[in-house]
């Protein structure tokens, strides 16, 4: 269970995250929705130690990860899967999977988890030797979403994974969270762009100006006026 | 006249292929870590006197098997230890780059002139590795070169190969081509770049123990070589490890021809002129990306 | 920093400069003072093109040296008085600087770096060898007969060292003055938020080119003055100047002084040269020393002596922001 409180972040003057608050519980998927810029990616990107100056408390499973690390938190099992992808442009597909798996986690289950992987992307294996940098920009996003499921993480944080592709692919990710979910693994979200997700979700936030606050399950959320608003322009 | 062109060929593929590992020293650090070195000639030093010292001063058993052997974990070790004390600490800091290479430009001249107090002034020589020669009539060649040639290419392939294929070497291409994305998938990076400086460290003590065969130990000699394998790594493209490789072996030549047809004065000369004609054609050097 | 501060630290460091001769009849302080003058504006240029220009240029000993050796050849070996020859070699030095600088500025910091001081590198050869001798440089040997200024029949040279002094004191102020007009320019601080963002940078493109370009042609011509004026005043040259403890006093200035701070560069540079003058008796040491003396400054000294003051005076605190990894 990841356990947020009081968290702060800032990229050089800007407060970016203000005493966010916010737990994920173990096998649940949480959704974050709000505006472009207001401190969605960062708050995901808090949580696996990429953003420098932040302040308050990450807890994962009862320990303190705030200040571990990318490398320490990705060995305890947490995952970024970035909105902008950042793969490894002249290595091959197969070489960018292989590290994937670069924890020692990771390592341990590779072979289970690449066959899971080669299950869920048949494309990738048929591209295995091509260079990431030549994939199209949705190939390059499954691409990315396997990288992060290679390593083995028990909670992935998934940043907009349906931005800037073509809507066809929105089925295919949303095929995909929900196998994920089904594998028992948690997921946080951010993604407003696929209304099936809503179904699945078990917790959504509304993130404004850096701050975070909940909307309950999906039954109640989806009868708020401001999340209706961001969702749907209503 | 034959003969002797093909004797200049030969000392341009020498030099090609030790100013290729220096060069692809250089270029590693700065494409995985950003960082430019301006120390990197004074561990070439370092390495001739490691040589000198094991060969000369101890005489060790083993010759230059045990000076090789040796060498390889001594300057990962000295390589590793100036990463983590003296460029990390700046990397926090805005205006890093700058300051690293005045760092290592302080680094430079402390170690040159240990070397001269410790040392002394006078060159030293160390023992080649073999006396023996090839005769074909009036064209010779030195086994030594040979072995020069044999061994600094199987440092090149022994490095391609730890790169492609071992995970520290995976992780440093990672980091290299793409730092955010390296993190994201747990690899340490203060250690990957620590781990660099080490690797970049080796190549340039090997090619001190290599080159210094036929050059002599020059205590101040760090900066020149430095300036050369500089202009290599630029010319090739910073970062392009295939592109350095090219760059040495143009520039062994040029230097070799130039130096033998118009004298050793004007190699300097027609090194930066080359240089620069290329970067005014292409910014980013022969293979650079981006 | 405010032009009021700048104008008022420069104000007063060189009316103490200015006052300090009175004090001393000793030709080994007077010495001093004027290379702390002839410094202060070399490093300045540096701190120009480096702190606020942002082109990363390790050529700034080189240009100094060019000026050096134009002037005097001009002198020697074509008979122009120095009173010519010294602008005209800060001339000709502004020349090289667009000579470099043209295709060099276009390319990424670490490439300009390396053509800078691949120049400084090659001077060497350069200046030694046959085409050095043959445009009158004296080879090894260097140049040892350089005349001293003259005006109106009365000769500036090391024996008049107090009127060489104010003479310097004269040019020191006149150039620093332009040089913090350069600062203070539109472009100028345009190149302070430059430093801090890219894709601004990028946005600003060709423009941004033609200023570096003019900035670097501009501080190379005044390194190359004062390269010239300091020929004209010790009488003789050689390549000794290129030695890397010239270029690393230098970087010993830009590092207290604080890269991009401005007069604390100006400030650096008369503790810089004061402290040199006392390793002195270190002999062959000095330059060990010195090394080790940047590497300490580099990892302590963040800001300079100018961030040291201004973490005391500003009253703004950093924020109470805990600093993760």
């Amino acid at each position: 269970m990841l356990d947020i409180t009081d968290l702060n972040a800032y990229y050089g003057e800007s407060h970016a995250l203000k005493n966010v608050r916010m737990r994920v519980p173990k096998g649940e998927v949480v959704i974050i929705v709000g505006p472009n810029g207001h401190g969605k990616s960062t708050l995901l990107k808090s949580i696996c130690g990429l953003v420098d100056k932040v302040q308050g408390q990450v807890a994962w499973n009862g320990e303190d990860i705030t200040h571990l690390g990318t490398a320490k938190i990705v060995n305890m099992g947490i995952t970024y899967i970035a909105e902008n992808r950042e793969l490894f442009p002249y290595m091959s597909v197969r070489d960018n999977l292989k590290l994937g798996a670069y924890s020692r986690r990771a390592k341990a289950n590779e072979k289970k988890n690449e066959e899971w992987v080669a299950e869920l992307f048949p494309k990738l294996v048929e591209r295995r030797n091509q260079l990431s940098s030549t994939m199209s920009g949705g190939e390059a996003k499954m691409l990315a979403i396997a990288r992060g499921l290679m390593s083995d993480a028990d909670l992935l944080c998934i940043d907009e994974p349906a931005l800037g592709l073509q809507p066809s692919y929105r089925t295919d990710i949303f095929r995909i969270i929900q196998e994920i979910s089904k594998q028992g693994k948690t997921v946080l979200l951010v993604e407003q762009n696929i209304p099936q997700l809503f179904e699945m979700a078990d917790r959504l936030y509304i993130m404004d100006e850096g701050c975070l606050s909940f909307k309950g399950g999906k039954e109640d959320a989806l009868s708020d006026d401001q999340l209706k608003e961001i969702l749907f322009g209503m | 006249m034959f003969f002797e062109i093909i004797d200049v060929f030969i000392s341009g593929l020498i030099n090609g292929s030790v100013y290729s590992l220096m060069a692809v020293g250089l270029t590693l650090v700065y494409g995985v870590t950003k960082a430019f070195n301006f120390a990197y000639g004074s561990f070439y030093v370092l390495g001739g006197y490691f040589a000198w010292l094991l060969l000369v001063r101890y005489g060790v058993p083993g010759g230059y098997l045990t000076v090789i052997v040796t060498a390889v974990p001594f300057f990962f070790v000295i390589g590793f230890l100036s990463e983590k004390i003296l460029i990390a600490p700046l990397r926090r800091y805005g205006d890093w780059e700058m300051k690293v290479m005045m760092l290592t430009l302080g680094l430079s001249l402390f170690m040159d002139y240990s070397f001269q107090s410790v040392f002394g002034p006078r060159v030293k020589s160390i023992p080649s590795f073999t006396e023996d020669i090839f005769e074909f009539g009036d064209f010779v060649i030195l086994h030594q070169d040979i072995a020069i040639f044999t061994v600094s290419i199987c440092c090149m392939l022994g490095l391609r190969w730890v790169l492609n294929n071992t995970r520290i070497g995976m992780a440093v291409m990672a980091t290299a081509q793409n730092p955010v994305g390296a993190q994201i998938v747990g690899i340490p990076k203060d250690f990957i770049y620590a781990a660099t400086f080490a690797i970049s460290t080796i190549l340039a003590g090997m090619g001190g123990i290599l080159l210094c065969q036929k050059n002599l130990i020059n205590p101040m000699g760090g900066s020149d070589i430095m300036i050369k394998a500089w202009v290599i790594t630029a010319f090739g493209g910073m970062g392009s490890i295939r592109g350095s490789l090219y760059a040495a072996f143009i520039l062994g030549m040029l230097e070799a021809f130039v130096g033998w047809y118009f004298g050793m004065m004007y190699v300097q000369i027609a090194t930066l002129t080359l240089l620069l004609v290329t970067l005014a054609v292409r910014p980013k050097g022969l293979l650079g990306r981006e | 920093m405010s032009l009021k501060r700048m104008i008022a630290i420069l104000g007063a460091f060189y009316l103490v400069m200015g006052v300090l001769p009175i004090f001393t009849g000793s030709a080994d302080h007077l010495n001093i003072l004027t290379m702390i003058l002839i410094w202060a504006v070399v490093a300045s240029c540096w701190d120009v093109i480096m702190g606020f220009a942002g082109i990363l240029s390790f050529g700034q000993v080189a240009f100094y040296v060019i000026g050096a050796y134009a002037s005097a050849i001009l002198s020697v070996s074509h008979g122009i008085s120095p009173l010519v020859s010294i602008p005209l070699a800060g001339c000709i030095t502004g020349v090289f600087g667009i000579i470099v600088g043209l295709p060099c500025l276009k390319l990424a910091g670490h490439y300009v770096a390396l053509v800078t001081f691949a120049l400084h590198m090659v001077l060497v050869p350069f200046l030694r060898g046959p085409l050095g001798r043959a445009i009158g440089s004296g080879g090894a040997q260097g140049i040892l007969t350089v005349p001293p200024i003259e005006l109106f029949g009365y000769a500036f040279n090391a024996d008049t060292l107090v009127p060489f002094f104010y003479l310097t004191l004269v040019l020191t102020i006149i150039f620093t003055l332009v040089l913090v007009a350069v600062i203070k320019s539109h472009w100028g601080q345009a190149f302070l938020v430059i430093k801090d963002s890219e894709q601004f940078a990028s946005s600003l493109g060709v423009c941004s080119y033609k200023y570096k370009l003019m900035v670097f042609a501009l501080t190379s011509f005044i390194t190359g003055f004062f390269g010239a004026l300091y020929a004209h005043y010790v009488g003789m040259l050689s390549t000794k100047m290129l030695s890397m403890d010239v270029f690393t006093l230098l970087m010993i200035m830009m590092v207290v002084g604080g890269i991009g701070k401005y007069p604390g560069v100006v400030i650096a540079a008369a503790i810089t040269v004061t402290i040199n003058q006392l390793l002195a008796p270190l002999g062959m040491y000095r330059p060990q020393i010195m090394g080790a003396i940047v590497i300490l400054l580099v990892l302590t000294l963040r800001g300079g002596i100018v961030g040291i003051f201004e973490k005391f005076l500003s009253s703004r605190p950093e924020g109470g922001i805990s600093l993760g990894r």
